[in-house]
């Protein structure tokens, strides 16, 4: 069976937030949360790189680990999804997270966030497939529908993978055999006329 | 639901499916290395994966009434494709293309987000007046007859000349070009868009050069490239998809190289980075080429045959010695040698340029480097080389090349006597009462001293309007002053000049904003009358044609109904037309359902006039059949491999000559030899003559394959038909209509028809010139930005002397280089693009999604000039022009800029000098994000030839607020 | 069994061949050690491989692994960290260590204090009820007790059902039951907490003056009150020296777990991930600390030591309560007072 995974070739990613601006799209995702965001280290220097991030459907998720009411489960094709009417918005799963994928409606006091919202990898929840009630609360089903995540689908670049752990990586493999042992580039040993 | 029921939850895994059933082309396929092929398709089978069509969404959904319909996005040229899912009229999803051989699938932000704009909560609803400062409700009817009648009056008494219609490129095909039509009907060549602030220089300069002022190749031909020259391109943030192609051709080998004041995020991808002074790329260009001549790296050949006048650019060349070029520019010469050197080593190899080489006013002379540059290294007209224009708007292309310019009729006709004929013909008008409508009491200052007729002379462009209503009338070429204005589709925050642009906006008697926003231009000024708002839909909700940068003309269909009360572009024109009493003539041929032009007769008319270009093989049936079957083009070449659309070029790229019967494929490669015409082989155009001082202009032993005449040759007429024996090639009926015309005139299309049967192209086979003998710089040279930080250099390469009339305007030019503004203002300004907004901002800015991600507007700040200033990351920082403008911005401090240049967005609006203008807008229309407009700061300064505005080099000081 | 002396023979001890045979081993393993030290270091010392760096970028992410921040245009905490590996951490502390301890901890603690409760039993006052009673506690003082009493138990439950709630009772009341009682038991946590504090704070105010440890406090120690040994019960004023320990450690503990609560309630305070996870672990550990202190407390202060739970409920003791557990206060108090000593009834 399937497992899958997210993969950003960061040789291709230019920081152009599609991938953040389709799912938003695709899911209605209100305006305090985004489920996917680019990072981009050594801005505007030597090196810099842009790497696109979301719940990675972590195969031993600490998110399910940590969360009280275990309201995580993990789908047959590994993906990572949570039931959001068993959600207490305790904020243990965004502590867990090592990649900040949980994210919540409010930040008010006495620690009350709301039920979290994440990445489903574009497979909803515990919801009937593509009826209005998942739309409603996890955005749409595309993997019931046999697609993938829109944000890979609509990369720019195709820098961003989604799919099965193992076409992704040969895929990815095929890209680091043809860019070879190509010079690094612009900038890792190098620095071109810098001034400051 | 218990744990046991979460188990075996459906997954979306294959339940009898079956395996190796995928007649869908997955984002994976794509992905992997080989294109458009079923090379990947068999390699990796995803026997899940289907294509999910509009029946299948049934199944799945139990929804029957999902359409999916096909559109272009409507941000940038690249034109990718856009699948929307529309559910009752409303537009409830967007899926990714994949067919499309421009983007595969891909999206950037802008184009991930298109939904938005078909939901449209901060639109423009429906007509509003402004009364004593309030915004008042009226019905179109009230609109058009309140406008019309205004209009008229001013027409009246100060001619027709007094409105300034801007039209612009986001308009499709069709509604530019009835743009156009409408400003020649109403009687003014005072019309504009975008373009005259994009690659208005671009244009005048390549086509001054080799005949056509457009890409010469495409995106996806860069995957066939050895090396790409970058120079004043952000494509990482213009033209995100299109670094999918540059990308792939990186993998395939080739070096990038990007020579920017800026480390863009492009700059970030490159295996070269090069900053340079900004203005300063002739000096770096003339650097470059001193090296390839000193080492004898010119292709020798090519020159000989293709090239005329090189000799005359090295005298120029010569002084751009290695110092000196360092001390101009600020590359080093190791740096300027290694360039020229991969330039050299690596070719085929292309230049890609877009506002950084452009904006100035010395931009044609940039331009024409750029392609000098590439002659010299036999670069164009081969597969992989070229000059590759990245254009901007989505039909920033289609607009330039049919639609309102100030300058020419559609097709680059020009505004002569001969050109208006062709143009009546076509129109089915008499020249005579085309004539008429123009102001006819007196001739005026062509720019020359000689006098003609505002028939003959370009308009003012939308560069400029602000000098059209604040300069004294006496020395306008022209009867008045503006006294309205008419904006369709066009902001005006990206235009320079903001105070100056507030008083002209102050002095108006009339503004009309045909818009699907409010824009800037309703806030900005203290306007309190007189202001109307009229709904404009987007191209989302109509139809019609688009042109991409590589001159692919693509089809949109209708994804919804117009929103609100909102109308499309031609159907305001067809209610204004009618108005103003020439709607029979304008529409003579074009079918009005209700008060709707027929599209289709539209580009149709489109087809039977703009021979110049080859705009007439492109038929809409044609165009759509394209668009239809595009997913049988191969990602590279764009050409259809087996299909209903066997041999043809995706998107019909011009020029697609003849007759649509003649079925020509298209030109993927412009100036490319090695290809018979008819198959979309090409020369450089025989344009300038056929000699100069006794020396030859055309080809030398270069010429098509397949071609009857094998040496250079002059563009056919029916005169040179006759010369050559081939007259009696064309039928009676063309006979008939080609007697006495050429290529560009002859309706009939005989005269191309035969030319390209003898495999000769029609506009002739010459040189590329490197000598533009009729332009202020017959060589081009390096000039001194008018505001520039060295202003040890500006005796040595000063600007131009001041102009008393050009463009119908006095043009400044040594009065302002005269004071030395670099101690008082010593940062260098630029601004350029975010990939979340485009354009004046209003549209994306008013998207949920976009306006997330980029809520302030900014200035970046180097750490050097940070600390001097003592000036903190997001600090609110007074950014000041030397011409009085003032913007309060938040400073971000990065090393991103050099010592001593900043660099603004241009995309915000809302505010002025500090002041958030939110109560300005209409209820519920103000965009989720405003900022400054970064043009309130920036300066006079336009180049002589096209007018385009010096954006890319002006100074400023900043201070913390 | 000496072996026979022979002459001339050398002599050895009976035990000779176990010695030898452990010798031989010595020998043997250190002659392996010291060839396989030889042989790696002379032999392969030189064919080792030196592992070259092939992927120059590896430091560039490493750093990123270990949390730096990058730039991004979306908004919001911490969202520019792209790896934050602290998270891992804290979840095997919480789940290995912490929540897998902590019910043995207390169920432990609780089954000792009963199993001293059946075999040895409460301690009983050694005198019998005069009818004479003192006045302990006032109004005031019970109510602050109970208040903050309560208010502790509520977040001991709560708290515990957040920490393995999940392992206890899913199975008993399902997902969706327990998930409503938690999705309850979270808000009683985050809003009392707060009240719990002032109830702390106020205790730590009205008691703290009382509770000043003296040198008879140290003493009472030496026989836990008299409840070790056979020994005379050591003497104690007001608050003998086991109460004291305990409020000071109430205060302590308290003080610790209700600042962390409060850090972690309010999103004012700006707690990192990395933060809220210390932060989570000390409150989490210091409150089970606390929770089984208290049921020591909590014994002594109902079935532990008779007469001992009126003190706090009615705010009275009886004269042989008083003269058993706080002999100099009972005799101050019996100074002040006129003399009352009819026996009841």
């Amino acid at each position: 069976m399937a497992r899958m995974k997210f993969l950003c070739d960061v040789e291709r990613c230019i920081e152009c937030n599609g991938c953040v601006t389709a799912c938003n799209s695709e899911h209605d995702v209100p305006w305090g949360i985004n489920r996917r965001r680019v990072v981009t280290f050594n801005d505007g220097e030597a090196g810099e790189k842009s790497i696109s991030v979301a719940c990675m459907h972590c195969t031993d998720a600490p998110c399910a680990a940590v969360c009280p009411v275990d309201c995580f489960y993990t789908t047959d094709d590994g993906i990572v999804l949570h039931d959001k009417d068993l959600c207490i918005g305790c904020g243990y799963c965004f502590y867990a997270c090592p990649f900040g994928a949980p994210q919540y409606p409010q930040e008010s006091a006495f620690g009350m966030r709301g039920k979290m919202d994440k990445c489903t990898f574009c497979a909803g929840g515990p919801p009937q497939d593509n009826s209005q009630a998942e739309f409603e609360q996890y955005g749409r089903n595309r993997i019931a529908e046999g697609k993938l995540p829109l944000c890979a689908e609509m990369c720019a670049t195709k820098a961003l993978l989604a799919g099965d752990g193992e076409l992704i990586s040969g895929i990815y493999r095929e890209r680091v055999m043809k860019r070879d042992s190509r010079p690094d580039t612009w900038g890792w040993q190098k620095a071109y006329n810098f001034k400051s | 639901m218990g744990k046991k029921n979460r188990a075996n939850r459906k997954t979306g895994v294959s339940k009898g499916r079956g395996a190796g059933n995928m007649d869908r082309r997955t984002f994976l396929r794509r992905s992997g290395l080989s294109l458009g092929g079923a090379a990947v398709a068999g390699m990796l089978p995803f026997s899940y994966m289907q294509k999910a069509s509009a029946r299948e969404k049934e199944k799945f959904t139990g929804q029957t009434d999902i359409e999916i319909r096909h559109t272009i996005c409507t941000h940038c040229s690249v034109g990718c494709g856009v699948l929307a899912e529309v559910q009752n009229g409303v537009w409830i999803g967007q899926e990714p293309d994949f067919d499309s051989p421009f983007n595969l699938g891909s999206h950037c932000a802008k184009g991930a987000s298109v939904r938005d704009h078909g939901l449209g909560d901060r639109r423009v609803k429906y007509p509003m007046k402004l009364v004593d400062g309030k915004w008042k409700r009226m019905s179109w009817d009230q609109a058009i007859s309140e406008i019309g009648d205004k209009l008229l009056k001013i027409r009246d008494t100060s001619g027709p000349d007094a409105v300034f219609w801007c039209g612009s490129s986001k308009a499709s095909n069709e509604g530019a070009y009835l743009q156009r039509k409408f400003a020649a009907f109403w009687g003014t060549n005072n019309c504009d868009h975008q373009a005259r602030i994009c690659h208005s220089t671009t244009v005048a300069g390549v086509a001054n050069t080799w005949g056509y002022g457009a890409m010469t190749n495409s995106y996806n031909d860069m995957h066939n490239s050895k090396a790409m020259l970058f120079i004043g391109s952000n494509a990482a943030e213009a033209h995100p998809v299109a670094m999918q192609h540059v990308l792939r051709g990186k993998e395939n080998g080739a070096v990038m190289i990007v020579v920017d004041p800026r480390f863009t995020r492009t700059a970030a991808h490159a295996d070269q980075y090069v900053r340079l002074r900004p203005g300063t790329d002739v000096a770096f260009i003339w650097g470059l080429l001193w090296h390839i001549f000193k080492n004898g790296w010119e292709d020798k050949e090519y020159i000989r045959q293709r090239v005329y006048g090189m000799d005359e650019v090295r005298p120029e060349i010569e002084k751009w010695s290695p110092d000196v070029v360092t001390d101009v520019t600020g590359v080093p010469e190791e740096q300027v040698f290694q360039v020229a050197k991969t330039m050299a080593d690596n070719r085929p190899g292309t230049i890609v340029w877009c506002m950084g080489g452009t904006q100035h006013h010395t931009g044609n002379n940039n331009t024409r480097a750029y392609c000098i540059f590439q002659l010299a290294l036999g670069n164009i007209g081969v597969s992989g080389g070229g000059a590759n224009i990245f254009r901007g708007h989505d039909n920033v292309q289609g607009a330039t090349d049919i639609g309102p310019n100030s300058h020419t009729l559609p097709g680059y006709y020009g505004l002569t006597e001969g050109a208006w004929k062709h143009w009546a013909r076509v129109w089915d008008v008499a020249y005579e009462w085309l004539k008429s409508r123009f102001d006819l009491s007196q001739q005026y200052d062509s720019g020359d001293g000689k006098p003609a007729y505002t028939m003959n002379i370009p308009g003012i462009p939308v560069s400029r309007w602000i000098d059209g209503v604040l300069e004294n009338k006496t020395n306008l070429s022209q009867k008045d002053n503006f006294r309205a204005v008419f904006f369709q589709g066009h902001a005006c925050n990206s235009q320079t000049r903001g105070p100056e642009m507030k008083q002209a906006l102050e002095k108006l008697e009339l503004v009309v904003i045909s818009d699907p926003y409010p824009t800037h231009m309703a806030v900005m000024s203290d306007r309190k009358n007189d202001t109307y708002l009229l709904p404009t839909s987007t191209q989302f909700e109509t139809y019609g044609s688009v042109t991409a940068s590589n001159r692919s003309i693509q089809w949109r269909e209708k994804v919804i109904e117009p929103l609100f009360e909102s109308l499309p572009d031609h159907v305001i024109l067809y209610k204004l037309a009618k108005k103003f009493g020439f709607a029979d003539q304008m529409f003579k041929h074009i079918k009005i359902n209700g008060e709707e032009p027929l599209i289709e007769d539209v580009l149709r008319e489109v087809n039977r006039g703009t021979w110049t270009i080859g705009y007439t093989g492109q038929s809409p049936e044609r165009i759509k059949l394209h668009t239809q079957h595009r997913g049988t083009f191969n990602t590279t070449t764009l050409k259809a491999e087996g299909g209903p659309l066997d041999g043809e070029y995706y998107g019909l790229p011009w020029p697609c000559w003849g007759p649509p019967e003649m079925k020509h494929p298209g030109t993927p490669l412009l100036y490319d030899p090695s290809l018979p015409v008819a198959q979309g082989g090409l020369t450089f155009r025989a344009r300038f003559g056929v000699e100069r001082d006794g020396v030859s202009l055309l080809a030398d032993n270069s010429y098509s394959r397949g071609s009857d005449i094998k040496d250079g040759y002059p563009e056919f007429s029916a005169d040179m038909l006759k010369q050559l024996g081939w007259w009696d090639d064309l039928t009676a009926d063309e006979k008939i209509e080609a007697e006495g015309k050429n290529w560009k005139t002859d309706l009939s299309g005989g005269i191309q028809r035969v030319a390209i049967e003898h495999g000769c192209a029609p506009f002739g086979n010459a040189k590329a010139r490197c000598v533009v003998w009729t332009f202020p710089d017959p060589v081009p040279l390096h000039r001194e930005p008018l505001y520039t930080p060295r202003y040890d250099l500006v005796s040595r390469y000063p600007t131009y002397a001041d102009r008393k009339s050009l463009w119908r305007l006095p043009n400044r030019y040594q009065s302002i280089q005269a004071t030395d503004y670099s101690r008082e203002f010593p940062i260098v300004f630029i601004s350029g693009r975010l990939v979340e907004y485009e354009g004046g901002g209003e549209e994306t800015r008013s998207n949920r999604w976009l306006a997330k991600l980029q809520p302030d507007m900014f200035a970046e700040i180097n750490p050097k000039d940070a600390n001097t200033a003592g000036i903190k990351d997001k600090d609110w920082v007074w950014l000041e022009g030397p011409e009085g403008g003032r913007i309060k911005v938040r400073a971000m401090v990065t090393r991103r800029v050099m010592p001593g240049v900043t660099w603004t967005p241009f995309h915000f609006g809302g505010w002025f000098q500090g002041k958030d203008l939110v109560d300005r807008y209409p209820e519920g229309t103000a965009p989720y994000v405003r900022g400054e407009a970064c043009n309130t700061a920036t300066t006079y300064g336009y180049d002589p030839v096209t007018q385009m505005q010096e954006t890319k080099a002006t100074l400023c000081r900043i201070q913390r607020a | 069994m000496t072996a026979p002396a022979i002459k001339g023979s050398f002599k050895v001890s009976e035990d000779w061949r176990p010695r030898a045979i452990l010798l031989m081993l010595m020998i043997a393993m250190a002659t392996l050690m010291i060839s396989g030290w030889i042989l790696h270091e002379g032999v392969f010392a030189s064919d080792t491989p030196q592992i070259k760096t092939t992927n120059p970028r590896a430091s560039f992410w490493r750093t990123v692994r270990e949390g730096q921040a990058g730039v991004t245009t979306v908004q919001g905490r911490e969202r520019t960290v792209l790896i934050q590996s602290g998270g891992e951490n804290w979840r095997r502390v919480r789940n290995l260590f912490l929540a897998r301890i902590s019910p043995w901890l207390l169920g432990g603690v609780f089954f000792v204090i009963l199993f001293f409760f059946f075999v040895h039993g409460p301690d009983k006052l050694k005198d019998a009820p005069s009818g004479e009673t003192l006045n302990r506690w006032s109004l005031p003082h019970r109510l602050l007790h109970w208040y903050t009493a309560l208010l502790f138990i509520l977040m001991a439950l709560t708290g515990l059902s957040m920490l393995f709630g999940r392992a206890v009772l899913i199975p008993v009341l399902g997902h969706h039951g327990f998930s409503g009682y938690l999705g309850m038991a979270i808000k009683i946590h985050n809003y009392g907490g707060p009240f719990f504090v002032a109830g702390l704070l106020i205790e730590i105010l009205a008691w703290f003056k009382p509770n000043i440890p003296e040198k008879i406090d140290f003493d009472w120690f030496k026989s836990l009150g008299g409840m070790i040994g056979k020994g005379p019960r050591p003497h104690a004023g007001r608050i003998n020296g086991g109460s004291k320990a305990w409020f000071w450690f109430t205060v302590l503990a308290g003080l610790i777990v209700g600042t962390t609560g409060l850090l972690m309630d309010f999103p004012e305070f700006g707690l990192s991930r990395g933060m809220f996870q210390v932060v989570h672990i000390i409150h989490a550990v210091i409150a089970v600390i606390f929770m089984t202190g208290s049921l020591g407390h909590i014994y002594l202060g109902s079935i532990g030591a008779e007469g001992t739970f009126e003190s706090m409920w009615s705010g009275k003791v009886s004269a042989q309560w008083a003269e058993q557990h706080n002999d100099l206060w009972y005799a101050e108090s019996m100074k002040a007072k006129p003399a009352q000593s009819e026996p009841a009834g």
